[in-house]
């Protein structure tokens, strides 16, 4: 099989990069984009720089950008790559710096996971010596996706959120606070959760689920995020604006059925911020582009969806157990036993 | 929320580093950070030195499990583990060091469940256990398919909460050795480039193994036998390195690893023919002989034709989907992706690679070297805890425990000391002489071809059966890549992420490495564990060869002996399973 590949390439020294096309002319059916760059390395040109070590996806050395999409090049098969005759098109990882061609400096990754105290807290009354604490399975489980987590940076290099916003500390340390949150052995969960609320923490994600979709391990970090604002509400920890503006999307919705996007403003924001949004509010009604606050209807088929939330209000899945998202994790819950559901209370239900 | 910025950094403009520490642990595999671990708990200033970050170490690949006799999914005694692990050794290991291993190890796994290790539980909630190959009783403690994933995070997260330095993505490639013995390491800085010279009143070898000598290893690409290699040049003996383990089911083609705990939950092996070959091998144990015997036997259904195509077959698809998901989830996935296959639906091809270096440094229980202030520990150290061959699960539990008692002992020495360590004057000029000699060579050949016969011949010339002349084939063949390598061309000439240069000098490692393999191999006139010489000497020879092989370098020649192996309680006896 031949394989041709268009990869960035840079000058360590001035910065510059360019695109340089490589061409394999007797690559085997099942190989990895790896083994390509191995053979480009080891056949054609030993200055390509790029970092590797298990080749079977647990190392998370070799998180790459193809066409765009944030992979694993050792996960990703190349004869998948050609389909259609493309030429891929393989540039390093996003947000963070470059060091040299594929490589990129993780250090800014490594600093954010070290600010989350990314350790089980300390115990004074941790068991004597002689046994394991003793844990039912079942809890442990809540962090078994996290616990997955190989610090490749492929959800680091597709967060929209980090891009806008460098500060924020993204899926890759907020799936490692909630290993942590949601571990039953931890006994600083309050103060964990307190911290990951402020500003450039949980709320900063804009649910964009890229990080679920790219990451080759399935962590599924904007599950982790969702888990650790649940347990921060069930906590109280609900001043954040992001807290506030979440917390308007179940008030507004158990009330009127629909998202009451003017009083939104007021709720998330504050009424003192919110008067100097006046003027754009103005704006945005004049072109049709926001509701009027007044009068308020309610939505058709009201307590239909009032019944599903008290069903699951029912089950008891306060905090994290109410974090249901992600193809994988739908995959799971049907071994999760569900108490029988009430008769429906209306016909269109 | 605290911030912490312990290392260097490229964008954060840390210019150079002439660092002294008083213990210095080169690689940060589970060995390596356990005992930089105890070593700091111990009241030492340590740093750790590797060439890849922390967590992408091959300990991480570690699947099935950490073996500690915990009783508690059956009855067990760490005198129970000791004896499996005498025999599994073929009574080569020393049974001072395996007894003393298999009674700190309970200790050590509770210690790791408290600093959060993600163990499986049993409907209790203690620590589950499962049975593993040669193992006596349900002692391998797990999580899921991941174990040394998870410990491998783990490890770092203590690394973390102590606020222990790391030199990443460091290339360490030469122990400076003084007249008062190891003063420090070169090391050449991945990331920036440059010669770092890194003192230290006592270092640690924690650079895993060797996998990479051969072709179609289970092992990662890192795996080039760095610190055996980095020993030897500096005139310690390397033990039993003749003794390589050949795991029974790497996947074909890619020489990925398929975890023995799917044979401890009832996956089971057969031939062209679809017959259970096992049965004819060790009707006892079946597929959960030991890694060495059930290796043996496909090598045999191999050579006597009965494979497909040189593999034979792992079937898993009894397992159902509900066990594949809950508890192979990882192998699964393995075997999609890199075979194509979904275990489910079709067994999957597999055949013998080589896994897991027994042999290495020789160091006592408390990773204490010939050369004074060198210590190891991990798969680069021979205690001799596996002798001819090792149990599946007590690599991990070495890395714990023998990191544990060589960071806590090399704390001890370094603190006598007083004062910081210093190199020598010269050391870092020479390395600098070293490498430049390499990167100003403009022709030459390639690595690649020189790798690459290196690996094939290895596997054809010393793979799980050998024979005289096959190895005195492959010595001559290994001068000749040896002289090839004298030429051996760099390209990149650059500073900045230069892992041309890496490879090649890894590539020397690999040469020296192999060279002092196949010499102890010919000496070792008999069959034992994982050296297996059925044309020649087919029988275990405890008159002759009850001793372990030292190899060491020494004044340009290969100087072999042999030292005793350490007997207390159980006498050689016949092994089957």
């Amino acid at each position: 099989m031949q394989v041709r590949l268009q990869i960035r390439r840079s000058d360590p020294a001035t910065g510059e990069t360019r695109l340089q096309l490589y061409q394999l002319d007797h690559v085997r059916p099942a190989a990895t984009l790896l083994d390509c760059l191995e053979e480009i390395k080891e056949e054609q040109d030993g200055t390509l720089a790029f970092r590797r070590s298990c080749r079977e996806g647990i190392c998370g050395s070799c998180a790459v950008r193809i066409d765009g999409r944030t992979a694993l090049a050792c996960r990703t098969s190349v004869a998948e790559l050609l389909a259609g005759g493309r030429i891929p098109l393989i540039t390093p990882i996003g947000n963070l710096p470059l060091i040299r061609d594929l490589v990129v400096e993780m250090e800014p990754m490594w600093q954010k996971m070290r600010s989350v105290q990314p350790f089980l807290s300390p115990t004074s009354d941790s068991p004597g010596e002689g046994r394991e604490t003793v844990v039912s399975p079942a809890l442990l489980e809540a962090v078994h996706k996290e616990a997955l987590c190989i610090n490749c940076g492929a959800c680091i290099s597709e967060c929209d959120a980090l891009t806008v916003s460098p500060e924020f500390l993204g899926p890759h340390a907020l799936s490692k606070a909630w290993r942590l949150v949601g571990d039953p052995r931890e006994p600083a969960t309050g103060r964990r959760l307190q911290e990951l609320s402020r500003e450039h923490g949980i709320w900063e994600c804009t649910r964009c689920y890229l990080c679920n979709e790219r990451c080759p391990k399935g962590v599924d970090p904007r599950d982790a995020i969702a888990k650790l604002g649940a347990e921060a509400f069930a906590a109280g920890v609900t001043r954040d604006r992001g807290a506030r503006h979440a917390r308007w999307f179940v008030t507004s919705a158990r009330t009127t059925g629909w998202l009451r996007e003017s009083e939104l403003v007021v709720k998330t924001l504050g009424v003192a911020v919110s008067v100097t949004k006046i003027p754009l509010a103005l704006r945005l009604f004049r072109r049709g582009k926001a509701p009027l606050p007044l009068p308020r209807h309610k939505a058709k088929g009201l307590e239909p969806a009032r019944a599903l939330q008290r069903i699951v209000a029912g089950q008891d899945r306060r905090g994290a157990r109410g974090i249901v998202q992600g193809e994988r994790v739908l995959a799971r819950i049907e071994l999760v036993r569900v108490p029988e559901p009430p008769e429906p209370e209306a016909e269109d239900f | 929320m605290s911030s912490r910025t312990t290392r260097r950094a490229i964008v954060y403009g840390l210019d150079d580093v002439e660092s002294s520490h008083d213990v210095l642990v080169i690689g940060a595999g589970c060995a390596g950070m356990r005992a930089a671990i105890e070593a700091h708990d111990a009241g030492a200033d340590v740093a750790l030195v590797s060439k890849l970050h922390p967590t992408r170490s091959h300990s991480g690949a570690a699947r099935g499990g950490i073996n500690a006799a915990l009783g508690n999914a059956g009855e067990d005694s760490p005198e129970a583990h000791a004896a499996d692990t005498v025999k599994g050794s073929d009574y080569l290991g020393d049974q001072d060091a395996i007894e003393l291993f298999c009674k700190e190890a309970p200790g050590d796994i509770y210690q790791l469940e408290r600093w959060g290790a993600l163990f499986d539980r049993d409907d209790e909630g203690r620590l589950a256990q499962r049975p593993f190959g040669g193992a006596g009783a349900p002692r391998t403690v797990h999580a899921a398919d991941v174990t040394g994933h998870v410990l491998l995070q783990l490890l770092y997260e203590q690394l973390l909460a102590r606020d222990i330095r790391v030199y990443e993505e460091y290339f360490a490639w030469r122990l400076v050795i003084g007249e008062a013995g190891c003063e420090g390491v070169l090391a050449w800085d991945l990331a920036r480039g440059g010669v770092k010279a890194l003192a230290a009143k006592a270092v640690i070898l924690a650079t895993g193994g060797s996998g990479r000598v051969y072709q179609g290893s289970t092992n990662a690409h890192a795996c080039t036998a760095d610190g055996m290699a980095m020993a030897l040049r500096a005139g310690l003996p390397l033990e039993d390195l003749e003794f390589v383990q050949f795991h029974p089911t790497t996947l074909v083609p890619s020489g990925l690893l398929v975890t023995e705990a799917v044979r401890g939950e009832g996956g089971y092996l057969l031939n062209a023919d679809g017959a259970r070959f096992m049965r004819h091998y060790a009707p006892e144990a079946m597929e959960l002989a030991s890694r060495d015997v059930v290796s043996r036997a496909e090598q045999t259904e191999i050579d006597e034709g009965r494979s497909i195509g040189g593999s034979l077959l792992l079937d898993l698809r009894h397992f159902g989907p509900e066990k594949m998901r809950e508890r192979f989830h990882g192998t699964r996935d393995l075997a999609i992706t890199y075979a194509g296959i979904d275990p489910l639906e079709r067994p999957l091809p597999v055949r013998p690679g080589a896994h897991y270096h027994m042999g290495g440094v020789a160091t006592d229980v408390d990773g204490r070297t010939e050369v004074e202030n060198v210590f190891a520990a991990g798969e680069v150290a021979c205690v001799s805890l596996h002798g001819g061959n090792r149990l599946g699960g007590n690599s991990l539990m070495e890395t714990i425990v023998f990191g544990r008692r060589a960071g806590r002992a090399a704390a001890e020495q370094a603190l006598k000391k007083s004062g910081s360590a210093e190199l020598g004057s010269g050391a870092r000029s020479d390395g600098e002489r070293e490498l430049a000699r390499l990167l100003e060579r403009r022709e030459g050949e390639r690595p690649k071809a020189i790798r690459d016969e290196l690996g094939a011949s290895m596997n054809e010339n010393f793979g799980v059966f050998r024979e005289e002349e096959k190895m005195r084939r492959q010595l001559e063949l290994l001068e000749n890549l040896r002289e090839r390598y004298e030429e051996v061309l760099v390209e990149d000439k650059g500073a900045v992420w230069n892992s041309d240069l890496s490879q090649a000098l890894e590539l020397g490692f690999q040469l020296d490495l192999a060279l002092c393999m196949v010499s102890a191999g010919l000496e070792r006139r008999e069959s034992r564990g994982a050296h297996s010489r059925p044309d020649d000497y087919p029988e275990r020879d405890d008159r002759n060869f009850l001793k372990h092989s030292l190899v060491r370098w020494t004044n340009d020649w290969l100087d072999l002996s042999w030292k005793p192996v350490t007997i207390t309680k159980w006498q050689p006896q016949r092994r089957t399973y």
